[in-house]
């Protein structure tokens, strides 16, 4: 099996590609229009350097050879939402070529990166179909990879991975990812067009695969044709549409002259969560994926974990668990806060929206007495709803920690007292 | 001397203006030099702007059916340029269809040449060059792909001028092709070029292959025929030219023949560059922005837009079967791709030539044929007339055409190559043939 993508991402810049347009999200329909982007006689393209800058920046992300001048195609096929009858896309002269992503357990080449413009939006109603020209000339990168994916759990993988990267390189993309899939059991390639997110990519190359092996296992070969996913059914549909470059007549951009990027700055250094929670995981003997669920898409949330884990002198367990309270409660979890929260967390208190404004005020966790025998009713509730973990104990002794958490923090007793209490009971169960 | 200051100087009756048009309009009845005629003009000096050229709020259709009620939202760059400098737009001139033609006749209804009225003006730009040879004080913005300026300025006996590619901004110009692509001016004196080019050049950011350029007034007593081209030469164009030469030796030039037999193949590595950027250029005209309006939209988009293509002329359709399948993936290198590399070959061999002297030769090959005659001219007989006028511009070399003689009372037109950016060069040296050679008008509407 094998599985290339064509990703797009929408860039953020503030104007369009090739005209001074906003790209700002508007409801009126064909506000942020203008001769350029509307494709009118006698109008010409001029390149906005920031969309250039940013494609630059991706492409160094995902480790391409960069080339320093670029050039433009026109990719020309008939199709309403396209004002020029004309796409102006990249080739040869792309921005990015020859990457590559890194995996868990293998690696997705990056073919090339290219820079080019979205066509207009197209509506369609009963009996008409409605053109909204505000996207006509949105920057878009498209990042076309090898079919080195042979998995669904890479594709997954390489979504979520590809997704990260371009956060922490500022490329915050708000909308979801939007992907060409091409999948191949046999011979022959299946194009799945426009699959927006990614759960829907993954849906979509499941469904795909599934079809596709039932054909080869009935004797049948799966045509190389273009299908298009549909969400509902959880299907891929033929778009009986059957393109090829012939088709799109490629020639040279000939109004944007030659861009050299070599004088575009890019960040030198890209954050990467990966790396950093499999770093922190190993050195502090916790779970990579906890980690990286923790941070990712967050780099407030990064920063935090490292201070935690390397300054503050706070256990490890202590600061994943303020890193969970941060992920609900933003802003009001950081550095200045973090020793305080640690008190409420070790004292085995639920941290809720109550305890946040305590903290917010600088107030310490109220002292709560509960008696032994309040304590030891906590904890034999505990025991006869989980009646297997005697057994485990048994085994492994190292189990208690568990019970006690949940203890501790159901009903708020410190950890140590619960502790004490639980031992001293087990100790009568186990005579 | 300029028409310009001349004009400039005049004492002008009130109703100038008003005077003029009426007189325009009867001849225009007759020549067919404009589309639109821009009636609310009323002062400034008069300049026609070549119907492919975006005036805001005037009817523009680069003689295309398809684009029929096309009025532009934007002016383009060397008009906005001209206009706060004291030029007026006059109107709007009658062109080829697109520029697809040398002999202005692939349009609704062709411009007839002021010398003879059953010969063709020439092409594309037929219209600046008859409302040049018909007005005293005007001067045409034009623009030239393969020759679209030279060639009719020397049918109708006035200076036209091509400057190097990208010295004026094409931000407004419905393209033909964008790489081959050069507005320009024709005048009746090269002074009126001089001005008019000071006013126009400079990098523009709206066309990315704008240039900022000093323009240096070079001098060369070198002048180079190509013996390829000038073997090609019709016989009585051959006499008038040698007898010229003859005139510039006497002068002081030095004149020399060299051989480059690359040249040969500029024809051809032209029409497939052009026909492909064409092709791509026309695709946008489905029917349904601006211009022609398809009301049926019951129709497929498929069917709608073939629809709505079926008005474009004949050579026009030519151009997109034709420069489709050139772009074709399965032939893009043996003739895309080829012709790009032929076409940087020749650039350097004429670039070699152009070092210490200026090429010349005719402008066009022939005199200006009847109508009816370039009517029955096959495609590759038309094309081949651009034998001359197509080295310079398929390397955006600049070009200046000069009125140089008159055979059985039709001009001849003589042009002269520079090198790139020695715009000025050429234009002195009009100048300098102006002291010694008058031109001859058989109009001047609009004298004072």
């Amino acid at each position: 099996m094998k599985i290339g993508l064509e990703v797009h991402v929408a860039l953020p810049t503030h104007s369009k590609l090739f005209c001074s347009c906003s790209t700002a999200d508007v409801d009126e329909p064909n506000t942020n229009i203008c001769p350029i982007c509307m494709g009118f006689p006698g109008s010409k393209p001029s390149l906005n350097e920031e969309a250039v800058r940013i494609a630059k920046t991706i492409a160094n992300a995902l480790n391409c050879k960069i080339n320093q001048s670029i050039s433009f195609v026109r990719k020309v096929y008939f199709y309403p939402d396209l004002p020029k009858s004309f796409q102006i896309t990249q080739l040869q002269g792309s921005i990015g070529l020859e990457g590559e992503v890194t995996l868990s357990s293998s690696k997705v080449h990056i073919r090339r990166i290219q820079i080019e413009e979205d066509p207009a939006r197209v509506i369609r109603e009963a009996k008409y179909t409605l053109l909204d020209f505000n996207r006509s000339g949105i920057p878009l990168v498209e990042i076309v990879t090898d079919p080195d994916i042979v998995s669904e759990d890479q594709l997954r993988e390489f979504l979520f991975v590809l997704r990260s990267l371009l956060y922490y390189i500022g490329v915050d993309i708000d909308k979801e990812i939007k992907a060409d899939l091409n999948i191949s059991l046999a011979e022959n390639r299946v194009e799945i067009k426009n699959v927006t997110g990614i759960k829907n990519l993954v849906d979509a190359a499941r469904y795909e695969i599934k079809r596709q092996s039932e054909i080869i296992k009935s004797g049948g070969v799966p045509e190389k044709e273009t299908r298009s996913y549909d969400e509902k059914p959880q299907s891929t549909i033929s778009s009986r549409e059957k393109e090829s470059d012939e088709e799109y007549g490629y020639i040279y951009e000939p109004d944007l002259s030659e861009f050299s990027v070599s004088g575009l700055t890019v960040p030198e250094h890209i954050v990467d969560a990966r790396k950093v929670s499999r770093e922190l995981a190993e050195k502090h003997n916790l779970d990579y994926k906890t980690l990286l669920e923790l941070i990712a898409f967050d780099t407030e949330a990064m920063s935090l974990l490292r201070y935690g884990l390397e300054k503050s002198g706070l256990p490890a367990d202590v600061v994943v668990n303020a890193l969970e309270a941060k992920k609900r409660f933003g802003k009001a979890v950081n550095e200045k806060s973090l020793p305080l929260l640690a008190d409420y967390i070790q004292k085995g208190i639920q941290i809720d929206r109550d305890v946040i404004m305590r903290i917010e005020k600088g107030m310490p966790p109220a002292e709560v007495e509960v008696s032994n025998e309040d304590t030891d009713k906590y904890i034999k509730e505990e025991l006869s709803a989980n009646p297997e973990f005697i057994e485990k104990y048994k085994k492994n002794p190292k189990v208690i920690d568990f019970m006690v958490n949940t203890v501790s923090r159901k009903h708020g007793i410190p950890q140590k007292k619960v502790a004490d209490r639980i031992k001293h009971i087990l100790a009568e169960y186990l005579k | 001397m300029t028409y310009v200051n001349e004009f400039l100087k005049k004492e002008k009756p009130a109703d100038y203006y008003s005077k003029l048009l009426e007189e325009l309009e009867e001849k225009n009845n007759k020549f067919h030099a404009f589309n639109v005629l821009n009636k609310r003009i009323s002062d400034g000096f008069p300049i026609s702007v070549k119907d492919n050229i975006c005036v805001k709020g005037m009817e523009t259709t680069a003689s295309s059916k398809i684009l029929k009620g096309y009025i532009p939202p934007f002016s383009a760059t060397v008009i906005k340029r001209l206009e706060k400098d004291g030029f007026s737009v006059l109107g709007k001139t009658n062109m080829d269809e697109f520029g697809f033609g040398s002999f202005g006749i692939n349009c609704e209804v062709p411009a007839r040449n002021p010398f003879d009225e059953t010969r063709v003006a020439g092409g594309s730009s037929s219209g600046a060059a008859v409302a040049t040879s018909i007005m005293k004080y005007h001067a045409a913005v034009a623009e030239s792909t393969g020759g679209s300026i030279a060639a009719p300025a020397s049918f109708c006996g006035v200076v036209g001028f091509t400057p190097t590619y990208g010295l004026i901004s094409r931000y407004g110009l419905i393209d033909y092709a964008n790489s081959l692509d050069k507005i320009g001016f024709m005048a009746r004196s090269s002074g009126d070029i001089r001005l008019l080019m000071s006013k126009s050049v400079g990098v523009d950011p709206a066309d990315t292959t704008s240039v900022d350029v000093k323009l240096s007034d070079v001098k060369k007593e070198k002048i180079v025929v190509i013996d390829e081209l000038y073997d090609k030469i019709d016989k009585n164009i051959k006499l008038s030219f040698d007898s010229s030469l003859s005139r510039l030796s006497a002068a002081g030039f030095k004149v020399q023949h060299v051989s480059i037999p690359e040249i040969d193949y500029s024809v051809p590595v032209y029409y497939i560059i052009s026909m492909a950027e064409a092709s791509t250029n026309l695709a946008k005209f489905t029917g349904f922005k601006y211009g022609l309006k398809v009301d049926d939209f019951s129709k497929e988009y498929n069917e709608f837009f073939t629809e709505a293509r079926e008005a474009f002329g004949e050579e026009a359709k030519r151009k997109i079967i034709l420069g489709t399948f050139i772009r074709g993936a399965s032939v893009r290198s043996k003739y895309y791709e080829k012709a790009l590399r032929i076409r940087r070959i020749i650039r350097d061999k004429l670039s070699k030539v152009l070092d210490d002297s200026f090429i010349i030769s005719p402008t066009m090959p022939v005199l200006a044929p009847k109508a009816k005659e370039a009517e029955s001219f096959s495609p590759i007989q038309n094309y081949s007339m651009d034998l001359l006028t197509i080295p310079p511009n398929l390397c955006g070399f600049p070009t200046i055409s000069l009125p140089s003689d008159y055979i059985d009372g039709l001009p001849v037109g003589l042009q002269l190559t520079g090198g790139q950016f020695e715009d000025n060069g050429l234009i002195s040296f009009g100048e300098q043939w102006e002291d010694s050679f008058k031109y001859k008008f058989k109009y001047n509407i609009g004298e004072l």
